[in-house]
């Protein structure tokens, strides 16, 4: 279960030439509620510079709010971020994996920071290189593999932990449709694994294939929040993309 | 601290799994001072014995005849005599003499009558060769005359010499050489772990985010103060590895290289020993944590390796400059210089190894060491916890 009340995160940037400096604070997310349940997938939609990315940031205790709470499984993250990042696998659609290690050591690596016992870190990681097919490519180091391998190292790696809450953040952008498949897959089994799961997009396509609950962010605020349901009901345009468009231009 | 262990392990396995890390901060620092001291002694060698093959081109006016023979007693003296005084500039610059004496035309009468006469030497001053050679010449043949004028005077030779020179050394030859070369030993494994730092800080922060993992690695259950550890500590090692391989390799070069004086290497080696040597790779714990710390911060709001490099270099100049100082006539190691970073390793060092250093001194370099690495960290905290900087 993931909480969240009135988060808020401002930047305060320096701006100007020569010895006028002015201070400009910009809140890339203001004030955002919303809730996600377990065994339930989240959609946070929006434009790109919309706010997506920072608000996944704070909820994935990345970066700190400025203002406001979330609770991630029960741990509010003003209480050392540290707890939250236990319970939480986060993946993006940059894979953001060690290029000089090979997926062994790099499962080794994260099976250790998140303190699992040995013998546990063991069997998780042979069940899931048995289950997303790493096995053949296990010594090989992440910088020589293609994007679709690397993809599959990056959801072992999310996954290594058993984590109760799944974070994407534009899990399937720049990628293949086989390998953004293989994402799609892996959110849905979360899903019936009664995880809580909470993923970014702007492709309605995908929303429309996973989603059970949706948010619209734009300019770092909240303009819908309700079930996929209800925002299928009140459609006026022809599809889902059009009624996207319509309804962040009329914010 | 076990999440510092894991997180320096890994930092470690993929520095040392990058070539450019590898031959900058093991290969190069190794070979480095074995092979500057090899090619040193052999292109000294080479120019002293091309030199000696050299024959130089005079051209002489007046020379008296006892002159003339001790001309050509060199037998690779090439004489061209000229009758009067004409453009030897012309002459010497495109290279038809290199060099011209002009005797004085009434050179003989002086002599004779014992009186001082003078002699116009038309050179080129980069010509050390020529103008060695031919300055040999001119004291010998002074000498000479001095020796015939007083015989002809009938004076003893005690008479002209009032005093002879007798030195009696009472500093060591170690002391002597370690405050003569010391402080050109910390321009070595400073300038090099300088180096190994900076290509290790950057890769380890903006290659970090270049690759697109800072991302993975902040999102990690780990306080961001440990990561910062971890990367300050890895780069601080591929900073101290080049300085520690710089020392082994000046030993091996030392050891193996001939023609290096004995004294020389003796004093050296017996510089170099257990003691001086763990005393000097002490103070160079501390600095190289202070040096990663400080670069992580510099580079910390760069996004392109370029970038960082931008940032980071011109802190070589911070270091450069009291490098320089230390080996500056009147700078010594002082209570006022021993709290001043790089300066006090350069002058310290040399201390070190002339066998001199005071060890209350010492241990205050050694603690300000320390109080300075524990800032550069803390600032580099500071900067690496800057999200608007290190998501950039």
């Amino acid at each position: 279960m993931i909480q969240i009340e009135k988060l808020t995160k401002s930047f305060t940037t320096k701006t100007g030439k020569g010895f006028k400096k002015e201070t400009v604070t910009v809140n890339a997310v203001n004030e955002v509620s919303f809730e996600c349940k377990p065994g339930r997938i989240f959609s946070l939609l929006g434009p790109n510079g919309a706010g997506k990315t920072t608000a996944l940031r704070m909820i994935a205790g990345i970066i700190n709010p400025t203002s406001g709470t979330a609770i991630v499984d029960g741990v509010d993250i003003s209480q050392g971020n540290d707890e939250v990042k236990k319970r939480i696998g986060f993946l993006t659609g940059s894979t953001g994996l060690y290029e000089r290690l090979n997926p062994d050591e790099t499962l080794d690596f994260f099976g250790q920071i998140y303190r699992l016992p040995e013998k546990k870190l063991k069997e998780r990681k042979e069940y899931l290189f048995e289950k997303l097919g790493i096995n053949e490519f296990r010594k090989k180091r992440m910088g020589q593999m293609s994007t679709g391998m690397k993809q599959k190292v990056s959801i072992a790696r999310t996954l290594i932990h058993d984590p109760e809450v799944l974070i994407f953040d534009e899990p399937t952008s720049g990628l293949d449709v086989i390998t953004a498949d293989s994402i799609i897959d892996l959110i849905r089994e979360s899903k019936n694994d009664n995880k809580t799961v909470i993923f970014s997009s702007h492709i309605m396509s995908e929303v429309d294939l996973l989603c059970d609950d949706l948010a619209i962010i734009n300019k770092g605020s909240i303009i819908y929040n309700d079930s996929f349901e209800n925002f299928k009901k009140e459609m006026k345009a022809d599809n889902l993309t059009q009624e996207f468009i319509n309804r962040v231009k009329e914010a | 601290m076990r999440d510092l262990i894991i997180i320096v392990k890994k930092e470690l396995t993929e520095l040392l799994r990058d070539k450019k890390t590898i031959i900058n901060s093991i290969v190069l620092p190794t070979l480095l001072i074995p092979i500057l001291m090899f090619g040193g002694i052999k292109v000294s060698q080479m120019i002293s014995e091309s030199n000696q093959q050299k024959t130089v081109q005079i051209g002489l006016v007046n020379a008296p005849e006892d002159f003339m023979k001790l001309v050509k007693g060199d037998s690779l003296n090439e004489i061209t005599n000229y009758t009067e005084s004409i453009d030897f500039k012309t002459l010497i610059e495109d290279g038809t003499i290199q060099t011209a004496l002009v005797f004085s035309s009434d050179w003989q009468t002086h002599m004779d009558s014992l009186t001082s006469s003078q002699i116009q030497i038309y050179r080129n001053g980069t010509k050390d060769n020529v103008n060695g050679r031919v300055s040999k010449m001119l004291e010998t043949y002074s000498t000479e005359l001095k020796k015939q004028r007083i015989a002809q005077l009938r004076i003893p030779v005690a008479k002209m010499t009032p005093f002879s020179e007798n030195y009696i050394e009472i500093g060591e030859q170690k002391e002597l050489i370690g405050k003569r070369v010391g402080g050109f030993i910390p321009y070595i494994f400073i300038l090099t772990m300088w180096g190994g730092c900076l290509l290790a800080a950057i890769d380890l922060v903006t290659g970090e985010k270049e690759r697109k993992t800072i991302e993975t690695t902040l999102s990690l259950p780990i306080s961001k103060f440990n990561v910062l550890l971890g990367k300050s500590i890895v780069a601080s090692l591929l900073g101290f590895l080049p300085a520690l391989l710089n020392l082994i390799g000046l030993i091996i070069g030392l050891n193996f290289i001939d023609g290096i004086p004995d004294e020389f290497k003796l004093a050296i080696n017996e510089m170099l020993n257990f003691q001086s040597i763990s005393m000097i790779l002490l103070l160079l714990i501390p600095f190289s944590l202070f040096l990663a710390g400080f670069i992580i911060a510099l580079v910390a709001g760069a996004t392109t390796f370029k970038e960082a490099q931008s940032k980071a270099s011109p802190l070589i100049i911070v270091i450069i400059i009291p490098l320089v100082m230390a080996l500056l006539p009147g700078i010594e190691f002082t209570w006022s210089t021993v709290f001043v970073p790089v300066l006090n390793i350069g002058l310290g060092v040399k201390e070190i190894m002339a066998g001199t250093i005071d060890m209350g001194m010492y241990a205050a370099m050694l603690f300000s060491l320390i109080a300075f690495a524990v800032a550069a960290i803390y600032f580099s905290y500071k900067k690496f916890s800057d999200e608007n900087a290190i998501l950039k």
